[in-house]
């Protein structure tokens, strides 16, 4: 079976800086993978999932996606199937429900069916967010509560890989177990395939995770 | 009603009164202005008194070439106080702004000297060089204001867009708040001239034909197709501006090349 991901001999580096953050960075993805990548700040963990839905440019090295380079791939279409959550969550000035059907405004999603009012409803429920109501300001969410709907947007498009970039850095202890429960759900009872970015040393309790250790470069396989 | 008073030397100099009350405004109260006043004063002068022996050139030469080569001189002018107020280093928006306002001051100040005043031959100096001066200096602070919002709102808001580029937009939908909101801000100060106009100012060119003994039901027809003609190009020009740097904001995969300052 041909990999979801594959990321070959790519380098990457930030103009006027002298050191590059990746050089001949590999890693292989396959469906159902749980994949954890660790590191110090500043050796590009967040550059690596940008690069993969082409937020940055490589500078060399190929990424395939289902077996085709990204750079073939239109944009929209691709970012309609990986989808990143950035470390951030952000919200548009809108409901809690606009925000969940934002990306169906979209035409890469045009032929995708937004969820109905009540399925959003059991959603917010296994998102443990069931204080949450549509209606409300998603503005006024707290940090935690944008995260988790962040992670739920971005799977309502239902993507093939989901990029989590650092999802509990700024939050509590208790948040961070629930969106840590929700991507061990996700891969155990849904499937999905998940590329973490984390500097915690969360270890999964119910997944086999895949750990890679970003330094010098490149990515190193954990035993 | 057809004489026109010569204002002479003397005359010309009593006005320079009034630049001794603001003087002496500045030195009374520390305003700093002294030094302002006076090169401002030297250029309204200089400046002045150049363009009116480079018109008075023109309108006697009767030569298109002359005519088109001070038409580009005055979109070039433009383009650099407009480059001067964005300041932008990242983007290259010089080009495709000069040409995309040489095209559309050049077709309206076409349209207005030759169709609309239906003046022979349509470039005569004396129609379509104010005419398109006028476009010109309208449209490039208009231009100035959409692109320096543009920029400024996608850096700022450049999370945001990303979301949006990360959940299946298109670079146009991922910014598209952004882009109508920058037009907006550089239509709006035609539009309110538009609902002004006549109630709360007299505008520079009307009162100009006035003093110079034009009869007002004249001065007012002129002055109407100059304000039409100011919106309609200070909107195509700001939309075709913004299409075309828009698009250079973003990179081949979509992704927003503005960086922070």
């Amino acid at each position: 079976m041909n990999p979801l991901l594959e990321i070959r001999k790519l380098s990457f580096g930030y103009e006027g800086s002298q050191s590059p953050v990746f050089d001949a960075l590999d890693l292989t993805v396959r469906t159902g993978d749980f994949i954890l990548v660790k590191g110090a700040s500043g050796t590009g963990k967040s550059t690596l999932l940008r690069l993969i839905c082409r937020l940055n440019r490589p500078d060399g090295g190929t990424i395939l996606f289902q077996g085709s380079d990204i750079s073939s791939v239109a944009p929209a279409k691709l970012r309609s199937l990986i989808s990143y959550v950035a470390q951030i969550p952000q919200m548009i000035d809108a409901s809690v429900e606009e925000n969940l059907l934002l990306p169906f405004s979209f035409a890469a999603n045009a032929s995708k069916s937004p969820p109905r009012r009540d399925e959003l409803r059991a959603m917010l429920r296994k998102f443990y967010l069931e204080e949450v109501t549509p209606d409300q300001s998603a503005l006024k969410l707290s940090v935690g509560q944008k995260q988790r709907l962040a992670i739920m947007r971005a799977l309502l498009q239902e993507p093939l890989l989901l990029l989590l970039d650092e999802p509990t850095s700024a939050l509590d202890r208790e948040s961070a177990s629930m969106v840590f429960a929700l991507m061990e759900h996700l891969n155990v009872e849904e499937g999905k395939t998940l590329i973490t970015v984390t500097h915690t040393d969360y270890k999964p309790e119910k997944v086999q995770p895949l750990n890679y250790m970003l330094e010098q470069h490149r990515l190193h396989l954990l035993p | 009603m057809n004489r026109i008073v010569d204002i002479s030397t003397a005359q010309l100099l009593l006005a320079l009164l009034f630049i001794l009350i603001a003087q002496a405004s500045s030195f009374i109260y520390h305003l700093g202005l002294n030094r302002d006043i006076t090169i401002g004063t030297i250029r309204t002068f200089s400046q002045l008194f150049l363009m009116g022996y480079v018109l008075t050139f023109i309108l006697k030469s009767s030569s298109l070439w002359l005519v088109i080569s001070v038409f580009v001189v005055m979109v070039v002018s433009a383009l650099f106080i407009v480059k001067g107020r964005v300041k932008e280093t990242q983007i290259a928006y010089i080009i495709p702004t000069f040409l995309t306002m040489f095209i559309s001051y050049f077709a309206t100040a076409l349209f207005v000297s030759g169709l609309i005043v239906g003046i022979t031959p349509w470039w005569d100096p004396r129609y379509f060089i104010p005419a398109g001066g006028m476009v010109i200096g309208n449209s490039m602070s208009a231009l100035a204001i959409a692109l320096e919002r543009l920029f400024r709102d996608l850096r700022e808001e450049r999370e945001l867009v990303e979301m949006k580029l990360a959940l299946g937009a298109d670079y146009r939908e991922a910014s598209d708040d952004i882009f109508r909101k920058a037009i907006r801000a550089g239509m709006i100060p035609s539009i309110n001239a538009m609902m002004g106009v006549g109630l709360v100012f007299i505008p520079g060119m009307m009162s100009g034909q006035i003093l110079a003994g034009t009869d007002p039901l004249i001065a007012i027809r002129y002055q109407i197709v100059v304000m039409l003609m100011l919106v309609g190009s200070t909107a195509v020009t700001s939309v075709v501006v913004m299409l075309i740097v828009r698009r250079r904001c973003f990179g081949s995969g979509e992704e927003v090349l503005l960086t922070p300052r």
